[in-house]
């Protein structure tokens, strides 16, 4: 790490004049000082405070929110045993993001590949599911499957509606990743006789992960986000009660509110998780802008 | 050749697991539990309470409905579109779920019984002065839910089998689909705001009165909407069972029951 470099202009100046090139500034470097730092701190608590003020404006009922919080947040069990609210809602996420992945690698090998029919199957799905909407992609596998005889469950259904649409969105950010990654760097790997494989896995991927994990990350925060939609089967995630709360108490903003605090709580553990890998990947170069 | 064989063999593997799923009473007797359907936004036919459970009129009946069936009661809350496209494809036996029985979707589900009827009124806002009875409301801005039958009233589009024909006493409507719960909201703003008026059923707006404030019912009842139980088409056996189990239901004064517990009257006084 680099340490901080002395700021004041007085000294800078006198460097100058004494006509000896001088180290670059923080500043000049791209990188946060101190001072930087504890001003985002206060920036983001001046912005907090309006936000919790502007709730507080709206006369809410924060008893109601707190004798619901437990089931948002799903403490609970439902009433059939079945995880509910935020739980159900990471369940869900968790999963499509992990076959998300599995089709987007796959997706993305096939639009790189030299093979045609896996570059048009690849290119085909990518397409297909990226064209239309992800609700009617949803309601499309619970409803039209079942008339071809393939009757799948609520979470099957949403899963896969889910990683499907998510799957082939990655595609797209992982091959950019991979054509990103200079073409020196393969042909210098092979050069040294490496095995293909590892020239894959130990000389592009790692190179290409700082790339693909920015874009990917946000594209996890509005999977978290989307999850909401397999409450269209029923299912009992954080945006289901807080729509069956606010309807059944008349409490409307008390409950979509309280939804969307929790949801922007999970968003941030997931911005959090990006950052940390951000910063492993991206190790071996000089990053400008590293908060 | 091989693979039009495997694909002939699972064309005939789904059509005989189509036929199958098309059994509802057998599959109900088979595993002794009737899956129903209903609305969990939907107060106080279909909500969930303060201790997390599905509640309401709709629950209440369909446990005494699985009760005098002998059967174990399963309550599923799919989306509206999703139980009224039918096909359900046997995922669901019924759906005791206050459904206004309408002629598209006729077409796709059957109505066996009807089990109570509810009132569609006219909801406004309380210092509303122009707008005294439906026959005011030409020209307005007037909200109902997405897809309900009151969407097909404002279109004077309302067909209900087997009743005399509805009167329409105005023009030019402009009909607000939405969100049943958000129009209350919107109309409480104030007259014109965002709605002028609401139609919807008498239970529903009278829930929301009492809640908002600054709301109003206003004029005479529009017109008397049959609630109905529905089933997938296709099994005319499970059709007459339910229809047994509600007539016995209603003489034996349990649906009269379950009504005055929710509503303080009997809404199911004049089914059949």
């Amino acid at each position: 790490m680099l340490t901080e470099a002395p700021e004041s202009q007085s000294s800078e100046e006198a460097a100058g004049a004494r006509g000896v090139p001088r180290a670059p500034t923080m500043r000049e470097l791209g990188l946060k000082t101190g001072r930087f730092r504890r001003n985002v701190w206060l920036t983001w608590a001046v912005l907090l405070v309006l936000l919790a003020g502007g709730c507080y404006g709206l006369h809410l009922d924060f008893a109601y929110v707190g004798q619901k919080l437990p089931f948002l947040l799903g403490l609970r069990l439902s009433p059939d045993g079945f995880i509910q609210g935020a739980a159900l809602t990471i369940f869900v996420t968790a999963c499509s993001m992990f076959f998300a992945l599995l089709v987007a690698c796959l997706t993305a090998l096939g639009r790189l590949s030299s093979n045609s029919v896996a570059f048009a199957v690849a290119t085909f799905y990518a397409s297909l599911f990226r064209g239309t909407p992800l609700m009617v992609q949803v309601l499309i596998i619970y409803l039209a499957l079942p008339q071809i005889g393939i009757v799948l469950g609520a979470l099957s259904s949403g899963l896969i509606a889910l990683s499907l649409n998510y799957g082939a969105y990655l595609a797209e950010t992982i091959r950019s990743g991979i054509i990103a990654v200079p073409a020196g760097q393969r042909e210098a790997a092979m050069a040294l006789g490496l095995p293909h494989w590892v020239i894959a896995l130990k000389v592009i991927a790692p190179q290409a992960m700082r790339l693909i994990i920015p874009p990917a990350g946000a594209l996890f925060v509005s999977l978290l986000k989307d999850s909401s939609l397999v409450s269209l089967m029923g299912l009992w995630e954080l945006n289901f009660l807080a729509q069956s709360y606010a309807r059944a108490s008349y409490h409307y903003m008390e409950m979509l509110i309280a939804a969307a605090l929790i949801y922007w709580a999970l968003a941030i553990v997931f911005e959090l998780v990006q950052f940390r890998l951000e910063r492993r990947y991206g190790k071996g170069v000089a990053v400008l802008g590293r908060l | 050749m091989r693979v039009g064989r495997i694909l002939f063999s699972w064309v005939i593997m789904l059509c005989a697991a189509h036929a199958w799923c098309g059994e509802t009473l057998d599959r109900v007797k088979r595993s002794g539990v009737v899956n129903n359907v209903l609305i969990n936004t939907y107060p106080p036919f279909g909500y969930i309470d303060a201790d997390n459970q599905l509640a309401g009129f709709d629950v209440d009946v369909a446990r005494a409905f699985a009760a005098k069936l002998g059967v174990a009661l399963r309550l599923a809350t799919p989306g509206w579109e999703t139980i009224v496209s039918g096909r359900w494809q046997g995922r669901w036996d019924i759906c005791i779920c206050s459904m206004s029985p309408t002629e598209d979707r006729a077409r796709v589900l059957s109505f066996p019984v009807i089990y109570y009827n509810s009132p569609a009124v006219l909801t406004v806002h309380a210092s509303e002065q122009r707008i005294k009875s439906v026959a005011d409301i030409s020209g307005k801005r007037v909200g109902v839910g997405t897809g309900s039958s009151y969407e097909n009233y404002l279109n004077k589009a309302l067909v209900i089998p087997g009743a005399s024909p509805v009167a329409y006493p105005f023009h030019d409507v402009l009909v607000i689909p939405g969100d049943e719960a958000v129009n209350f909201r919107n109309l409480a703003l104030g007259p014109g705001v965002r709605l002028d008026a609401i139609v919807s059923n008498l239970a529903t707006a009278r829930a929301n009165v009492d809640s908002i404030h600054g709301l109003k019912i206003v004029g005479p009842v529009l017109y008397a909407e049959p609630n109905v139980v529905a089933t997938e088409k296709g099994d005319p056996e499970w059709d007459r069972t339910v229809n047994r189990v509600f007539t016995e239901l209603k003489a034996d004064g349990t649906l009269a029951r379950i009504s005055q517990k929710w509503f303080g009257q009997d809404i199911t006084l004049d089914a059949h």
